[in-house]
């Protein structure tokens, strides 16, 4: 067991050094300040994958599961699902590729996987860029 | 470049041999560029005038898979002066090494703005966005009759592929190079090949014609800049590019750069070209820009992982690649209703 500040803890502290010390010196540095924004927004990034990586771990598993009609268990060690899940990915690429998925009903339930995965990705790096997408589509559908 | 001072100091050398008389600088700042490029604003004073002027030079470690070298940017660029289009004279091109260490253009500054978030949200460019579509279609059509013939060293399709087929060709490439397996690219390019338009038209392209590389002013388009993409290929696909949702800045429901519809924009291209342009083929070309642009942020992360160029700003590119990722597949879902 470690001492506080956890990870994220930590990271966290790093992210609003920078944002609160170092930022605003860099006003006048235009390069150095923009590439230092992307560096607070790294940091940001990097503590939302920490609460959500495991979840999005088994959720990934899961739907491979449903997708492809087995009942794998999940290894128990985070390294190795992780590799797990990334050879199972790599061989659905296969798979996309060889056209097992171009036919309906598969076609349909790989689309709702994908769909879940590249959302679960923007929810560790870009959870405004999904609140955008619902609230344009929400707007768009009142003025139908 | 050991410093500042000394960098100044070059420019000035080089500016009064061009120019054959004395020069001061007045200032000399860095503007906002790509990831790519090194990008400043001269401001000098020679023979009793002052002008202004932009310098553009590689950066020595970022020489990008199929960007142009600074002479042919500068070919093409004074290819489109001439034939009416609006870009930046361009001045002078260095190649010699020893001025500033890597190679060189100058061209004239334009009054304006150029960063995409302030395009679309200016409150003193609202004019200007009413104007853009329709500018952006004019001058498209121009662009799209340069003579392919005179640059030789343009990126093409190879003989006997499609432009289509030859970006599925590349960005299989780059997913094999990087060693990439993302089923949702997998299945972005297995949707693509399904769906290739029929032969279509080569022409000369820009390259990254969008919001972000115009100059605007109160008039609306007054510059185009970058034009470091340059290659042949399909219209359509130079239709598309500047509607892909990561060009609105966050003005998503403008499909058009963030400024605006698509369909002036499309419109005036037809008028302009006299070419009859399929909707449909733009929407696949879309959808194709944001498979692309996807991977090419993942292998703009790879030079930061695997290529020596340490960057914060490359790295992040690789997070980023998941929204054009989500975009690609609410664009096929909309095609496949």
């Amino acid at each position: 067991m470690y001492d506080r500040p956890t990870l994220s803890e930590l990271l966290d502290a790093v992210r609003a050094h920078l944002e609160e010390n170092i930022v605003p010196l860099l006003k006048d540095d235009r390069k150095l300040y923009y590439q230092t924004l992307v560096a607070v927004n790294v940091l940001r990034i990097a503590g939302r994958e920490l609460t959500m990586n495991a979840l999005h771990l088994q959720d990934e598993w899961a739907r491979l599961n449903f997708l492809q009609n087995s009942a794998l268990s999940i290894p128990a060690d985070d390294d190795e699902a992780r590799a797990a899940l990334a050879e199972r990915s790599r061989r659905l690429c296969e798979d996309i590729a060889a056209g097992s998925y171009d036919q309906h009903p598969r076609k349909a339930a790989l689309f709702e996987h994908l769909l879940a995965t590249a959302v679960e990705q923007l929810q560790v790096a870009n959870p405004r860029f999904l609140q955008i997408l619902a609230l344009e589509d929400s707007e768009r559908e009142r003025r139908r | 470049m050991r410093t500042l001072t000394d960098f100044r100091q070059r420019i000035i050398e080089y500016l009064e041999a061009v120019t054959g008389g004395a020069v001061e600088i007045k200032s000399l700042q860095p503007l906002a560029g790509g990831a790519s490029r090194d990008t400043w604003l001269i401001h000098m004073r020679a023979q009793e005038v002052d002008e202004r002027l932009v310098l553009r030079r590689d950066l020595p470690t970022s020489i990008m898979d199929s960007a142009l070298e600074r002479d042919q940017e500068f070919a093409v660029m004074s290819a489109a002066y001439a034939g009416g289009v609006r870009v930046p004279q361009p001045r002078w091109f260095c190649s010699e090494p020893r001025i500033l260490g890597e190679p060189f253009l100058i061209y004239n500054y334009i009054e304006g703005v150029s960063i995409g978030a302030e395009v679309v949200s200016l409150p003193e460019l609202a004019e200007a966005r009413r104007r853009l579509p329709e500018q952006m279609g004019e001058q498209l059509a121009r662009i799209h009759r340069m003579n392919p013939a005179l640059f030789d060293f343009l990126p093409r399709p190879r003989p006997g592929y499609s432009p289509a087929q030859e970006a599925v060709l590349q960005t299989r490439a780059v997913l094999i190079r990087l060693g990439i397996h993302n089923p949702v690219l997998a299945f972005g390019l297995r949707w693509i090949e399904r769906h290739l338009p029929e032969g279509g038209e080569v022409v000369f392209l820009h390259g990254d014609f969008r919001v972000g590389n115009f100059i605007v002013s109160e008039e609306g388009l007054s510059g185009i800049v970058d034009w470091e993409f340059s290659r042949l290929g399909d219209p359509c696909e130079e239709l598309a590019w500047p509607c892909l949702r990561d060009w609105r800045y966050g003005s998503g429901h403008l499909r058009l750069g963030g400024i605006g519809q698509r369909e002036p924009f499309i419109r005036a291209y037809e008028r302009a070209s006299g070419r009859r342009i399929n909707r449909k083929v733009v929407d696949f070309w879309e959808i194709l820009g944001n498979l692309r642009w996807a991977v090419t942020a993942l292998a703009q992360a790879n030079r930061h992982l695997a290529l020596g160029e340490t960057s914060v700003e490359l790295a992040s590119l690789g997070r980023r690649s998941a929204e054009m990722q989500l975009e690609m597949l609410r664009l096929i879902a909309e095609q496949e209703v």
